[in-house]
């Protein structure tokens, strides 16, 4: 038996790790490519969980997206549904260009007048989140409020995105920039809160479902 | 006459069938190593991406804290000190207010009274700690700057104790409990006497923030 079986029969027969928290909970340890996809997310992370910062971990598969420093999962931000351009092109990790701008009220210097803070509600709802290198986020609420006329304005919103998405699209030269696309439906306050967390600089890894 | 045609047809027969049977070289095509070779190779693939993703998870699980923490999520003004998995501590806070107030004589310099996010760490562990009141905190009560640093001096608003993470930042006491809860301060983040002395004796100099 030479060395490397010994190695090979040594790894297999040691017991399970201790402590270590699994990283996708979900993952089918049986599937090659669930199992590249998570390694290849994982060495990502890994990267970003060696430095003192938040990030984002986009887990399409698993319909989640996590606020996260040093591996630890701060929070968790259902996804609704979503879709994708170019999926292999999801790789890699971006970072976030600018948060989505928010409208803050000013201090009136000895005016007495206390100033309504900022809160979750004053966050936008629908937003594009640019990342380089290149990649788009656009977030969008669902629809399925209990009004109708606020599921109307919403509808109209969205649609209106698209449009400017479409044109967008259709005068830009995309042949000479490969741009990758997501877009993510999530709940209302959910968009707000995803808004509310997000940093200049902020960096997202993206993990993509496999076909089963 | 019959045995002998029967012993005839039974030596064809078994002719016959030795002839048509293949024999062990012919068994062995060379198409069925070519059939089990790739799943073998996969088995293999199966079992150095399990290995791989287990050393991955294991690494990211070592980058995580192995003693308290504190989290302070600033959309819903809550401060946990968390141990691994488990809460330790869970407190309502208050947290920045977002609202922005203009620096005089500066152009369009301004303070955005934001707290910060991302990963930081207890700098410093202060008792009966006295504020020493910046410039905005007389520039927005519409006061003159004091030129003498004794006269910024304030005792007893911060409470019994302070844990302080850089910049100016601090976790304090408060006379304000009622506004606990809401986003209102100037980056700071409050918390009422008794979560205070929970935290004060939970954390070192030297424990993670991590704040989103």
């Amino acid at each position: 038996m030479n060395l490397c079986a010994i190695l090979l029969l040594l790894a297999f027969t040691t017991p399970s790790w201790g402590k270590e928290i699994e990283a996708f909970p979900a993952l089918n340890l049986h599937n090659v490519n669930e199992l590249k996809e998570a390694t290849r997310v994982l060495e990502e992370e890994l990267k970003l969980a060696a430095r003192p910062q938040t990030y984002l971990l986009i887990d399409l598969g698993g319909s989640t997206i996590h606020i996260k420093s040093r591996g630890i999962g701060l929070h968790q931000i259902p996804i609704i549904a979503w879709s994708a351009e170019s999926r292999e092109n999801l790789k890699g990790i971006h970072r976030l260009v600018a948060r989505p701008p928010v409208a803050r009220r000013k201090i009136e210097p000895g005016a007495g007048v206390e100033q309504e803070p900022i809160s979750l509600v004053d966050m936008p709802t629908d937003y594009v989140l640019s990342f380089s290198p290149s990649l788009s986020v656009t977030v969008v609420p669902s629809v399925s409020s209990d009004s109708l006329l606020q599921s109307a304005v919403l509808l109209g919103k969205v649609g209106w995105r698209n449009m400017k998405d479409w044109t967008s699209g259709f005068f830009t030269d995309r042949s000479s920039e490969p741009k990758s696309h997501l877009r993510l439906t999530l709940s209302v306050d959910h968009t707000q809160s995803l808004a509310w967390s997000l940093v200049d600089g902020m960096a997202v890894v993206i993990r993509r479902p496999t076909d089963k | 006459m019959g045995r002998i045609f029967l012993a005839i047809s039974a030596v064809v027969l078994l002719l016959l069938l030795v002839v048509s049977t293949p024999t062990p070289s012919r068994v062995a095509p060379e198409n069925s190593q070519s059939v089990q070779q790739p799943a073998v190779q996969d088995k293999a693939d199966l079992r150095t991406l399990q290995a791989r993703y287990k050393v991955l998870s294991k690494q990211l699980s070592q980058l995580m804290p192995n003693q308290p923490y504190i989290l302070v999520d600033t959309a819903r003004n809550r401060l946990y000190v968390k141990h691994q998995e488990q809460v330790v501590l869970d407190a309502i806070a208050s947290t920045g207010s977002g609202t922005i107030l203009d620096k005089p004589g500066e152009g369009n310099n301004r303070w955005i009274f934001d707290t910060p996010r991302g990963e930081f760490l207890v700098k410093s562990k202060l008792t009966n700690p006295t504020w020493i009141k910046p410039d905005w905190a007389f520039i927005e009560e519409g006061l003159a700057v004091p030129q003498n640093a004794a006269d910024r001096a304030e005792q007893g608003v911060l409470g019994e104790y302070a844990l302080g993470f850089g910049k100016g930042y601090f976790i304090h006491g408060t006379l304000y409990t009622r506004l606990l809860g809401k986003n209102v301060t100037h980056g700071c983040i409050r918390l009422n006497d008794s979560d205070l002395k929970g935290v004060y004796k939970l954390a070192r100099v030297g424990t993670p923030i991590m704040i989103f």
